[in-house]
């Protein structure tokens, strides 16, 4: 095999399959966040260079109608439109204005940044929008995902809608200062930074609250989330009130370092299968690509992948996970990484032949790990790809759109 | 002919289709039962109907998209609308469950259950017994099948406070898990949570990142003991080091406390070759060196990490030798 590389045209082929083609009936059972699925679509098409700028101008209007057609009458986006009523179901017949099927705060992240890529934010329900977001938010600092007719805030309390709150803050409000009355509209940051620290446990991750398991991705979302509202030690240039977001960042960088395992190619793996079965029951557990007893590997490998939690397998997202982590962390700080293992492994074990990339070695493409395989490598700045900007999850070329797009909307 | 369209009891209904347009991103190819169930729901919610149909219907819908948010929510609303029995829903969910490893929001729905049947039994203590041990036995179901299940082990959590399990029994079934994997993380987790949130001998609120000068200083001790016992089990495991650093600082105590400990894995003769038996260990001993301000002994357990022990690692200790040489001539200085 000769030098691994990106194979790009494949890449954009298998995309432009997931944005030509109808998704098979698999995909049902993520039919409610279908505006996820739509939005990386259209951000990898965008970081490999095809994006719905070469598109023909029909198909962007028609993709800007579709995600429009799910917002939310009373501000915020729907997941697809099994989740959006016709207009008449929500108007007030003296009951109130009906929520029907609230809007969802994962699906408004999404459809902006989709709707950034195939024309303006102008229709976007701004001023609905941030109102609604500040309704999401609970008294701990948490957000939720929807709130229901009945005004009960439904979902987790852990790091994603966090992060979605603030990025979604972010593209409609950007980074001006506010004014006494739009603060007043705003949501509570330092609530929210209060408990994101919070989510930080005794490994130096952040988990979805302090009592669970310390995750990758939660550890990500909490970080872009500082990032985003410029609570991170190299942008308190910026900002210089309040507490930082994170209480012990060579801690966190320790953990996240530590997600990184050593990958033997399949024919090693078999010896190792067959000196597991005799291996003391004490050992029990350990992954294949767990070094063997006394547990410390002294040889190179070829490739490194990544977990997402202590003594986990090796996952493609996660490579994106903690790979963005460190990134926001500072540009260098993706250095402390074995990126050459990590490229390889990707490029010559989860890349598929058909382009995109499958969740471990030897599966099938899908959307989801194809993307972040495909952002990873846009941070270790593969040639090929605009670079990424990791806070928001598309490149940094697509943030500058959405700065200019927002102010656009807003002098409108 | 529908499902539905087909059957008089949905005689009265007109169901509300979805309309996707032309040119729709991430289409679907739904079938044609999932498509006519889901307008049978909208026009269910539309009517804000909680009737036993409801309670079909969704059950219909949950089994071809069971992440569907929205149908769960209304599912639990039509449930407490007719009383209906939470036992039974919660011995269905049980079966959902099971079928479905990855999904979060059967877990959110439990809790919604029991949520709902806590009032009517909070009186009595055989009752709750019952309710915990019934929901214990299924989380051992699902650890069966992956016992590091990030939804059941939150769900869990939830539990230990809703019902006050911070006690001897959820000690010992977390120390059962470990036995059959001493590197079960979440395992490792819970007992963190269990051990130092425990109102008994915690104070409110503390973070896990932070001192907390109420906890007794046995237990400390105990839960050293315990992560000490699971290292020399299988040194190379990060778990129990990494717990070791959290039940130290959650004691207020130093690292160097434990240096003897660590150097049960660690021997650097002045002369001939180190014996090293867990890179966890030289870590360890690398904190400890730099606590106390041994630069040099610091320095050469990062060198050996990353040329020799942790080699896939090796920009990071890099690293870290920088910070400590700063942190040297910082102290040096002052």
């Amino acid at each position: 095999m000769g030098e691994p590389k990106l194979d790009i045209e494949r890449h954009i082929k298998y995309w432009q399959r997931c944005l030509k083609t109808v998704l098979p009936t698999q995909y049902t059972s993520t039919d409610s966040s279908r505006m996820l699925l739509g939005f990386f679509i259209l951000s990898a098409l965008d970081l490999l260079g095809a994006g719905a700028d070469t598109f023909p101008a029909k198909d962007r209007k028609n993709i800007r109608d579709w995600i429009l057609k799910c917002q939310h009458p009373y501000g915020g986006f729907c997941g697809s439109p099994n989740h959006r009523y016709p207009d008449a179901y929500y108007v007030d017949v003296g009951h109130g204005r009906q929520q029907m099927d609230p809007a969802n705060l994962p699906a408004t992240f999404f459809a902006i940044l989709s709707l950034s890529f195939v024309g303006s934010l102008e229709q976007v329900k701004r001023d609905e929008c941030l109102k609604w977001l500040k309704t999401l938010q609970r008294g701990d600092g948490s957000f939720g995902e929807l709130i229901t007719q009945e005004g009960i805030i439904e979902g987790g309390r852990d790091m994603r809608p966090c992060y979605l709150a603030a990025a979604v803050r972010w593209m409609l409000r950007g980074d001006t200062p506010l004014s006494d009355k739009e603060k007043g509209d705003d949501i509570d940051v330092e609530k929210l930074v209060d408990h994101i620290r919070a989510g930080q446990t005794y490994d130096g991750g952040v988990s979805e609250s302090f009592q669970h398991e310390t995750h990758a991705g939660y550890t990500c979302c909490a970080i872009s989330a500082l990032s985003i509202i410029r609570r991170l030690p190299q942008s308190t240039s910026q900002t210089n009130s309040g507490a930082p977001g994170l209480t012990n960042i060579p801690e966190t960088i320790r953990w996240l370092v530590s997600r990184q395992v050593g990958y033997k190619e399949e024919e090693e793996e078999e010896d190792e299968t067959e000196a597991k079965a005799s291996a003391p029951p004490l050992l029990q557990g350990v992954y294949e690509n767990e070094p063997l007893v006394p547990g410390l590997s002294l040889g190179d490998v070829d490739f490194v992948g990544f977990n997402g939690r202590c003594n986990k397998k090796v996952d493609t997202c996660y490579a994106y996970w903690v790979t963005a982590s460190l990134d926001m962390l500072g540009h260098d700080k993706t250095k402390l990484l074995n990126t050459n293992g990590s490229r390889r492994f990707l490029l010559e074990q989860t890349q598929h032949r058909i382009g995109g990339f499958g969740k471990a070695p030897g599966n099938l493409p899908d959307i989801y790990h194809s993307y972040l395989g495909l952002a990873t490598l846009a941070i270790m700045k593969e040639p090929g790809i605009k670079p990424l900007d990791s806070a928001l999850c598309v490149s940094a070329q697509q943030k500058d759109i959405i700065g200019q797009l927002r102010n656009a909307a807003l002098s409108r | 002919m529908g499902r539905y369209e087909g059957d008089p009891e949905w005689d009265d209904v007109a169901p509300i289709p979805q309309d996707d347009g032309e040119g729709a991103l991430a289409q679907i190819a739904y079938t044609d039962e999932y498509a006519e169930a889901m307008s049978y729901l909208r026009a269910m919610m539309a009517a804000k109907e909680h009737s036993q149909r409801v309670l079909d219907l969704s059950e219909h819908i949950i089994s071809m998209n069971a992440a569907h948010y929205t149908v769960w929510l209304y599912r639990a609303a039509t449930l407490f609308a007719l009383n209906a029995d939470i036992e039974q829903e919660l011995n269905w969910v049980k079966d959902i469950a099971l079928e479905n490893q990855k999904n979060y929001q059967i877990w959110h729905h439990r809790q919604l259950l029991i949520d709902h049947l806590y009032p009517t039994i909070s009186s009595e203590p055989r009752a709750l017994q019952q309710l915990a041990e019934s929901e214990i036995s299924f989380m051992t179901e699902m650890f069966n099948e992956d016992s590091k299940n990030y939804h059941v082990w939150s769900y869990r959590q939830y539990l230990v406070r809703k019902l006050n399990l911070f006690n001897e029994a959820e000690l010992k079934s977390i120390e059962t898990l470990l036995r059959s994997d001493v590197r079960n993380n979440s395992a490792w987790s819970h007992r963190f949570y269990v051990v130092f949130s425990d109102p008994k001998n915690t104070t409110p609120g503390s973070r896990a990142t932070e001192h907390d000068p109420k906890i007794p200083d046995e237990i400390i001790d105990r839960e050293i003991e315990f992560s000490k016992a699971a290292t020399f089990e299988a040194p190379q495991n990060q778990s129990p080091w990494n717990y070791l650093r959290g039940v130290l600082r959650k004691g207020g105590r130093k690292l160097s406390s434990q240096e003897c400990f660590a150097s049960e894995f660690v021997k650097i003769p002045e002369d001939g070759e180190e014996c090293i038996r867990s890179s966890h260990a030289l870590d360890f001993l690398a904190d400890v060196w730099a606590e106390e301000g041994k630069i040099e002994k610091a320095d050469e357990a990062l060198l050996l990490l990353g040329d020799k022990y942790d080699r896939i690692r090796k920009n990071y200790w890099e690293w870290r030798r920088g910070m400590v040489k700063e942190e040297g001539v910082r102290k040096g200085l002052e």
